[in-house]
């Protein structure tokens, strides 16, 4: 196993490698971007039992390509009212971290790279799952500058809700790293990777339980907290609330409405999603190795290989991206956040506190009694402040869904209830119901909805 | 995954005290997430009270048992003599303010609302209340005792973020004059932000330069480490400027007028009696214990800043027509007293222990005596709230005789009135700079008592030898608890002001054993 | 510092591609004046004047962001927590608990206060 890097492989390349490395990163973006425009367009149409692009190049291979030429051939409009210097900045300062983030990314193990040992990895930090989140953060700024620079009330309102979106996320997302940390003991992405190569046992009453190696099935509550939090992290559907074309037209970028600027919002778009999915990749679905069948193999962990099983991982979490995008609709702005304040924090603190207590009792030298009461004491603490919060919820949705009846009962009985003219609300092209007067008259004739 | 980290040692008995005030602290947000309205004041009066009492208590008894000589949580907090006498008077302080506070009428019922608005009126009429000032209380009780107990410059950071924050809050939490209280907590909160600022920028400094955050571990790399002196001196004085500015010393004073007239007066009388003993308590601490060997660079410092805030207290005082205004004048004067004690500190242990026994005493007649004072402020009322302006306060002796003669005799006391306790607390600095050689500050502090004696004696004048306004300010039937801290205040001036033997004696012992290094 | 040089060649890679494209894309197009086109969008009716300054947005926004700062340092304190949790051993444990313990108080506090709904 001497050719799985540890933090000691790195900060040794020449800096022609390190370029080289920097520049490979930099196409392999790029180009996964062109791509991945072009299959979510692809997949998504078949989905919907379309074609999707198919005139540019085989199978509308080019498109994305014409596309990108196009935009930079447009005119570029600036609004006469923006705030010139934030309005210039916003794009760049959305795109550079975007690209940051991949620079601690593991596609490989170590290889030989022109006669140099190297690992098949930028860099990797001590603290490198922090840089990501780092990274993220400093995406927002260039989000709201992008709202606020722009002095129109759409951008603006679209900026302030995809930040508020973007950092609500940020804190589920970032406590559902905690279980993995606990697990590894590290924060190097490299040496995360190596953590998963095999699972461990699992000594519980004197039996020993093989455990998975991936930590998508140890950490599965992490994982599906993960999965939900880079939805809303990269404002994907079915949160992409901030370009809710019905409310915001385009949201914080309305204002870049042509040219190579906004080519650069969707890009840095795009990176974000890879590098979402390049992290859960590397947390949870065990980085670069080989998934099981092929890691029978021996060599499927060694050389170049592992690039390949990255990449298809990659492919395959953006098409769960696709998929999902294809499946679900927008949620509404108030459940998003009550969502991932209400239920993604606590369920995250709990469970993190469970994986400790997991933890702690499989250490050698502790009293057991002492860390079981403990987790008895979480377990209820936790089921006890569940069982307060979801009786004080049902008590406020039943009271408010019988306020609600209570309006539609009076606005029956008196259509023009508290002075507004309204219609009768049973009306045939309302919901298609016939009155009990007019069922009674023979000729009535059922109106479906939406006709008049 | 080689080696453990161990276990730090924390000795819960000695920071009992403390736990039992934030713990209580905590609970009462509990009750505010969970209580219904109706219930709440009546559940967080008894649990805040309650834990003062329990938390003085504790102090008592390990006063008896014997004062700790090593500081606590790996040398975090330092619970010595001067930090336990300290931590009572602050308790007892707070004790009696929080039977101010919970008095109806001081606060308002919705502070968010724009003053004068519909929203705030609807508040108002169904009777909203801001319980969360108990818990604000406590956890500012907390911080005051966290901050002269704090053995680390970082501790005492966070003593002094916890005193202040919840401050802030509830200076804005005035029924009346909305905005004259929401501006006091703007700007107590930016000009207090600002000098924590102040405070962390010198701990870095001070960092820098000793390569540790304890007090007693600086103070031993004086003059060890040698070629970054400018750190030290920087650092230094910048963390002087956050302590001084939270005394409200002389060319950092102007916020404390702002403050304490347009706080809610409860909270005044908790700040001007509570905070301004917990900064001395830190200001000696981290003066003393961390930067004593460098007493030839700040002595020097500390006389000009006394008697500019004596003098300057004193002579703005003169020209206050607010009543309110005028005590926060007379605080700053008193801080400048307070100052030359901090300066009378010398070499000679037995110069430290008078010295240090001085300003304790200072402090728990001044705490006594300016609750009081605020108390009564907080019974003499108009139709729009508490009268403030001095004018309408001519003629009150002649129609509540007894009200007006308890504020003359605070007065007094804080004028240095012999007879009183302010007179032994002044004696008692005074004594201990001159026998430290600080006479030139000395005569100077007499003769801004002079000066402040005039102002006092001239509201006494225009209570008993004017005439009455027509439609002057009432005098409110007090309720019981405005009733006992007022009679407990005057009682306190009063013993200590004839008997101050055991007060004094007790504040010898506490000073006896220094702070711990 | 030799680990985060690799990150600043592709910061500067990147930045460089940035800067690149927002800088040419008045050069690469057309220009054709027009002036409601120069107006801020807003479905076609005259644009509302915006003050100076951007002028004030709904509270509600700066809740979040300060919630999101109080969580923000709880994760700060969890990470190094986690990466140390067999050093620390049984203390490490008891003290998180009480830590998020004391998190959860206020949690529940902004909760019941209607702090976290958005409506």
């Amino acid at each position: 196993m001497n050719n799985v890097p540890t933090l000691d492989d790195f900060g040794h390349d020449p800096l022609w490698i390190t370029i080289i490395k920097a520049v490979a990163i930099f196409v392999f973006l790029m180009l996964g971007v062109l791509f991945g425009v072009w299959s979510e367009r692809k997949l998504i149409s078949r989905m919907q039992h379309r074609y999707g692009p198919n005139r540019a190049g085989k199978f509308g291979l080019l498109q994305s390509v014409a596309d990108g030429l196009k935009m930079g051939l447009k005119e570029d409009i600036m609004p006469r009212t923006v705030d010139k210097v934030i309005y210039f900045l916003a794009p760049v300062i959305l795109a550079v971290p975007a690209f940051l983030a991949f620079s601690v990314v593991p596609f490989g193990p170590m290889v030989s790279m022109f006669g140099h040992k190297t690992p098949l990895q930028l860099t990797d930090l001590p603290v490198a799952v922090l840089l990501v989140l780092a990274t993220a953060s400093i995406g927002v700024y260039g989000i709201v500058l992008a709202g606020w620079g722009s002095r129109s009330p759409y951008a603006m309102l679209g900026g302030l809700r995809s930040a508020a979106q973007v950092v609500s996320y940020e804190i589920a997302m970032g406590l559902s790293f905690v279980a993995v940390f606990l697990q590894a003991g590290t924060l190097s992405t490299s040496e995360i990777v190596s953590a998963q190569a095999q699972g461990g046992t699992w000594d519980v009453f004197g039996l020993s339980i093989p455990m998975p190696s991936w930590y998508v099935f140890s950490l599965l509550p992490s994982f599906a907290i993960y999965a939900v939090t880079m939805l809303g992290e990269t404002n994907r559907v079915p949160f992409d609330l901030p370009e809710g074309e019905g409310e915001l037209v385009g949201g914080f970028f309305t204002e870049y409405s042509s040219s190579l600027k906004f080519a650069i919002f969707m890009l840095a778009e795009y990176v974000n999603v890879f590098t979402v999915s390049a992290m859960a990749i590397t947390l949870f679905f065990g980085g670069w190795r080989a998934p099981w069948p092929i890691s029978l193999w021996d060599g499927a962990n060694a050389g170049w290989w592992p690039m390949l099983w990255f990449f298809l991982k990659l492919a395959i979490v953006f098409a769960c991206f696709v998929w999902i995008r294809a499946t679900l609709p927008r949620v509404r702005y108030d459940q998003l956040m009550a969502f991932g304040w209400k239920v993604l924090i606590p369920v995250n603190l709990a469970w993190i506190m469970i994986a400790a207590t997991f933890k702690a009792m499989r250490m050698p030298d502790t009293t057991r009694g002492v860390v079981l009461a403990i987790g008895a004491v979480i377990l209820i603490g936790a089921f006890a402040i569940w069982l307060r919060f979801d009786t004080v919820n049902q008590r406020r949705r039943e009271a408010r869904a019988a306020q609600i009846e209570a309006e539609f009962e009076q606005l029956r009985e008196e259509p023009t209830a508290g002075g507004f003219p309204v219609p009768p609300l049973d009306l045939p092209h309302y919901h298609g119901v016939v009155p009990e007067q007019a069922r009674r008259h023979a000729d009535a004739k059922e109106v479906t909805s939406g006709s008049n | 995954m080689n080696g453990t980290i161990p276990a730090p040692t924390i000795e819960y008995g000695m920071l009992a005290p403390m736990l039992v005030v934030f713990g209580a602290a905590i609970v009462g947000v509990l009750v505010e997430a969970f209580a219904p309205r109706y219930l709440r004041s009546a559940i967080h009066l008894p649990i805040t009270l309650l834990s003062l009492l329990i938390s003085f208590v504790l102090i008592v008894w390990q006063w008896v048992e014997g004062v700790p000589t090593k500081a606590a949580a790996m040398g975090a907090i330092a619970v010595d003599g001067p930090a336990m006498f300290i931590w009572g008077t602050i308790l007892v302080l707070a004790f009696v303010s929080v039977l101010l506070i919970k008095d109806e009428g001081h606060f308002v019922g919705a502070a968010a609302a724009v003053p004068g608005s519909a929203e705030e009126e609807q508040a108002l009429y169904e009777g909203a209340a801001h319980t969360e000032v108990y818990p604000l209380v406590l956890f500012a009780v907390g911080g005051m005792m966290l901050f002269p107990a704090a053995n680390d410059l970082l501790i005492a950071f966070v003593g002094l973020e916890v005193m202040s924050l919840p401050l802030y809050l509830l200076c804005g939490l005035a029924r009346r004059r909305r905005l004259l209280s929401q501006e006091a907590a703007m700007k107590y909160f930016l000009l207090g932000a600002f000098s924590s600022a102040f405070f962390l920028y010198g701990t870095a400094m001070i960092y820098g330069y000793a390569n540790s955050l304890d007090l007693a571990e600086i103070g031993a790399s004086l003059g060890v480490v040698g070629g970054q002196d400018m750190l030290l001196y920087i650092g230094g004085a910048m963390i002087g400027v956050g302590l001084l500015f939270k005394i409200g010393a002389a060319p950092f004073q102007a916020w404390k007028p702002d403050v304490y007239q347009g706080a809610p007066t409860p909270i005044t009388a908790l700040m001007a009696s509570g905070t301004l003993i917990a900064a001395f308590g830190a200001l000696l601490r981290v003066f003393w214990v961390a930067l004593g060997g460098l007493d030839w660079n700040w002595r020097p410092v500390f006389y000009g800043v006394a008697i500019l805030t004596m003098l300057g207290g004193a002579i703005f005082a003169i020209t206050q027509t607010d009543i309110k205004r005028m005590l926060a004048y007379s605080s700053i004067a008193h801080g400048g007293f307070l100052l030359i004690g901090v300066i009378a500190t010398g070499s000679a242990p037995a110069q430290n222990t008078s010295a240090l026994s001085g300003i304790l005493f200072y402090l728990v007649a001044y705490g006594f005596t300016t609750v009081g004072a605020f108390a009564v402020v907080t019974m003499v009322r108009d139709a729009g709230g508490e009268a403030w302006h001095l004018s309408r306060w001519a003629g009150l002796g002649k129609r509540s005789p007894l009200l007006a003669g308890v504020f003359a005799f605070f007065l007094l006391a804080f004028a240095g009135i012999p007879l009183t306790s302010g007179f032994f607390g002044k004696y008692a600095v005074f004594q201990a700079a001159v026998t430290g050689g600080a006479l030139p500050l000395v005569i100077v502090g007499a003769v801004a008592s002079a000066v402040a004696a005039f102002f006092y004696v001239r509201v006494i004048v225009l209570m008993f030898f004017s005439d009455p306004a027509a439609d002057g300010p009432s005098v409110v039937l007090p309720s019981r608890g405005t009733a006992a801290v007022v009679g407990l205040a005057a009682l306190a001036t009063v013993v200590l002001g004839v008997f101050p033997q055991p007060v004094l004696d007790l504040a010898h012992s506490a000073a006896q054993s220094l702070f711990v290094r | 510092m030799q680990l985060y040089v690799p990150i600043l060649v592709l910061a500067v890679l990147a930045a460089g591609f940035a800067v690149f494209s927002v800088s040419i894309a008045p050069f690469t197009g057309p220009k054709r004046w027009n002036r409601a086109k120069l107006d801020a969008y807003e479905c076609g009716i005259e644009p509302t004047p915006q003050p100076v300054g951007g002028g004030r947005f709904p509270l509600k926004y700066m809740i979040t962001a300060m919630l999101f700062i109080v969580f923000d340092i709880e994760i700060i304190f969890l990470y190094p927590w986690a990466v140390a949790f067999d050093k620390l051993g049984l203390f490490g444990l008891v003290e998180m608990v009480l830590f998020i313990v004391t998190v959860l108080v206020a949690y529940a506090y902004v909760w019941r206060r209607r702090g976290l709904d958005w409506d």
